[in-house]
């Protein structure tokens, strides 16, 4: 984004001969859109309509059943509900844990699993692969496996508790409000480690051994070789992963829906989890566009760094 | 942080037998790394081999006294009601996560190319709308996607899923298959170019075969993608004998729910397929980022 509008700003100063010639250059290059197009079509159709429709719908009241003829312009009403209710900042402080602690720590975890999967030794490739298949299984599977895990009554971690003597009876992990958002991020965790230590395994690849010997050579012991040369190499890969996380996480629906619905007393939900119920549990259309435009807003925000890290790798690139 | 640095000193001579501290912390965070990721899923194996009996068991039973496969055999039995579901929300996963992955592709392939090559104007601003789609979350879409599909009358059929799908996975499988565009030197294409070859040729002769660790990549990548996806098969989907995986096995819960051992026979069988997809092509997978995405 930020590329086109300083390119538009420029362009403004020199209008009519610029137009002309920008009509020429896309003329010239028509057929390379052929390529492009299928792709956009599709963007299209999935991306733009429904953003354009979600910002009207925001706008209206829609009864319960999505008769569209029937509704109601309301201006900003939806909005002020949204942000005079308790359950907002219930839901936005749930999401905020959710998303820091899930993204930091997979990113911990993952980055330090691949730095220690770097160096070769036996059976590095089982481990790997032993290590990546949380992140491939579904997400609907994986909750169901920890829900069992966690079960209140025959759960295995609740009995473990009990045999070491720890507790009397099975803690109530995701039936209790003050743990169920914690028992919910370490499965969410356990899904996408695997993800940034695939990046980081690849970024890890890209740093060249000569400059670490060079380094050892004069001197520099483990951790400054790691913080003056393999690290900075790592910058670029690490910011993408880590955006990629923070989007997957606030973005994610399954594992809170599966496990909990959002419960118990809105203690797991999050952003999407409640804009779903309001749409498709509650029917409050409405409201639940407003949420979606709210977030939207919110993603453009995050977006804007995004493609900024991403276009720090384009101009790199371009200047190589 | 230790392990971090233990591989900053993994320069080859240092592996002569003196084992440092950083080491030795590796190696303990990868056991422990090794429990977290893999005790969840023996967990469920060993579960799916219990009898409903065996597995309400307090404390349970660390292995079951009596093993048995009854439960895969319910569920792999096209004779009784449940197998048949099965099977079917099977059928249709495969079904329609293949179905993706090949259109994926098909689109995706051009305009990777195109983006790489081509300098016309506003390639940058449709790139990154592109990538874009990846920061909306997919309950923003749901609502008008929903009413999209019922003006194109396609709710309830697996094309609503199909057509949503594709654009999940374009734009990681655009940026990646770019990521491999650039790094084909054009010399190759202008040579086959001045052999006679038409650019279209020259695409698909010298520019496909070199990019298929990529092509294979990003095919995997929208298989897991949408043999995974939950949110739109649920919403769009309400006849029994049309949904796929996720979405059967959380119906099939939902009616019995202390069924856990045929729930986590259900939850292997659901993930082999992706799982054995992806380990024997994960080498493609790992190549095609640190190529693709990473290097430059």
């Amino acid at each position: 984004m930020t590329i086109v509008t300083g390119k538009t700003g420029a362009r403004q100063e020199l209008r009519p001969a610029r137009w002309s010639l920008l009509l020429q250059k896309i003329w010239e290059h028509r057929a390379d859109y052929a390529y492009v197009l299928p792709a956009i079509v599709v963007m299209l159709i999935v991306i733009a309509y429904p953003i354009y429709y979600t910002v009207e719908l925001s706008f209206f009241n829609t009864p319960p059943g999505l008769q569209l003829r029937d509704k109601i312009f309301i201006g900003f009403d939806n909005y002020t509900a949204i942000l005079t209710s308790q359950v907002f900042w219930k839901v936005t402080w749930n999401t905020l844990v959710w998303t820091l602690a899930s993204t930091f720590i997979s990113f911990a975890l993952g980055f330090a699993a691949a730095l220690a999967l770097h160096r070769d030794f036996v059976g590095r490739g089982v481990l790997r692969a032993i290590l990546i298949i949380p992140w491939v299984i579904s997400a609907v599977a994986a909750s169901y496996i920890w829900k069992w895990i966690y079960h209140s009554d025959f759960g295995i971690i609740g009995a473990v508790l009990v045999g070491l003597g720890l507790t009397d009876r099975p803690p109530n992990f995701i039936d209790s409000v003050s743990t169920v958002l914690p028992s919910l991020i370490v499965v969410n965790i356990w899904r996408e480690f695997p993800f940034a230590m695939i990046m980081m395994m690849a970024g890890l690849q890209t740093v060249p051994d000569q400059l670490l010997r060079a380094a050892k050579v004069d001197g520099a012991n483990a951790w400054q070789r790691f913080w003056h040369v393999t690290f900075p190499h790592l910058r670029d890969v690490s910011t993408v992963t880590i955006l990629l996380l923070a989007v997957a996480n606030f973005n994610s629906f399954i594992i809170p829906w599966i496990m909990t619905g959002g419960g118990p007393s809105n203690a797991s939900h999050i952003w999407i989890t409640h804009i779903y119920e309001l749409a498709f549990g509650r029917q409050r259309w409405g409201v639940a566009s407003a949420y979606s435009v709210l977030l939207f807003l919110f993603m453009m925000t995050l977006g804007y760094f995004y493609v900024r890290a991403l276009s720090g790798n384009e101009r790199k690139e371009a200047n190589s | 942080m230790s392990t971090i640095a233990e591989t900053a000193s993994r320069s080859r001579s240092c592996r002569r037998g003196g084992v440092d501290g950083w080491r030795w912390a590796g190696r303990i965070f990868l056991v422990f790394m090794l429990l977290y990721t893999a005790l969840p899923m023996v967990w469920m194996l060993i579960t799916s081999i219990k009898s409903g009996f065996a597995a309400m068991q307090f404390p349970p039973q660390w292995w079951p006294d009596e093993p048995t496969l009854a439960s895969y055999q319910k569920l792999l039995d096209p004779q009784n009601s449940v197998g048949q579901d099965f099977l079917r929300f099977f059928w249709n996963s495969l079904f329609v996560s293949t179905a993706t992955t090949i259109l994926s592709v098909i689109v995706a392939v051009p305009a990777a190319y195109a983006f790489s090559r081509f300098r016309f104007p506003g390639r940058n601003f449709l790139f990154f709308t592109v990538l874009l789609r990846n920061m909306f979350p997919a309950v923003i879409f749901l609502v008008p996607l929903f009413i999209l599909m019922r003006m194109l009358g396609l709710v309830n059929t697996h094309g609503s899923l199909i057509l949503t799908y594709l654009t999940f996975g374009l734009p990681l499988a655009i940026w990646l298959l770019k990521g491999f565009y650039d790094n084909i030197p054009v010399q190759l294409e202008q040579a086959a170019r001045i052999d006679g070859a038409t650019r279209f040729q020259a695409f698909i002769l010298i520019v496909m075969p070199l990019s298929t660790p990529g092509i294979i990549a990003t095919a995997i990548y929208s298989f897991i993608g949408a043999w995974n996806e939950y949110i739109y098969a649920y919403t769009f989907l309400s006849k029994n004998e049309q949904l796929t995986l996720p979405v059967g096995i959380q119906r099939f819960f939902s009616e019995n729910t202390t069924d856990f051992p045929g729930l986590m026979a259900a939850s292997f069988m659901m993930s082999v397929p992706v799982v054995v997809l992806f380990l024997v092509l994960q080498r493609y997978f790992v190549r095609a980022l640190t190529e693709g995405a990473v290097k430059h």
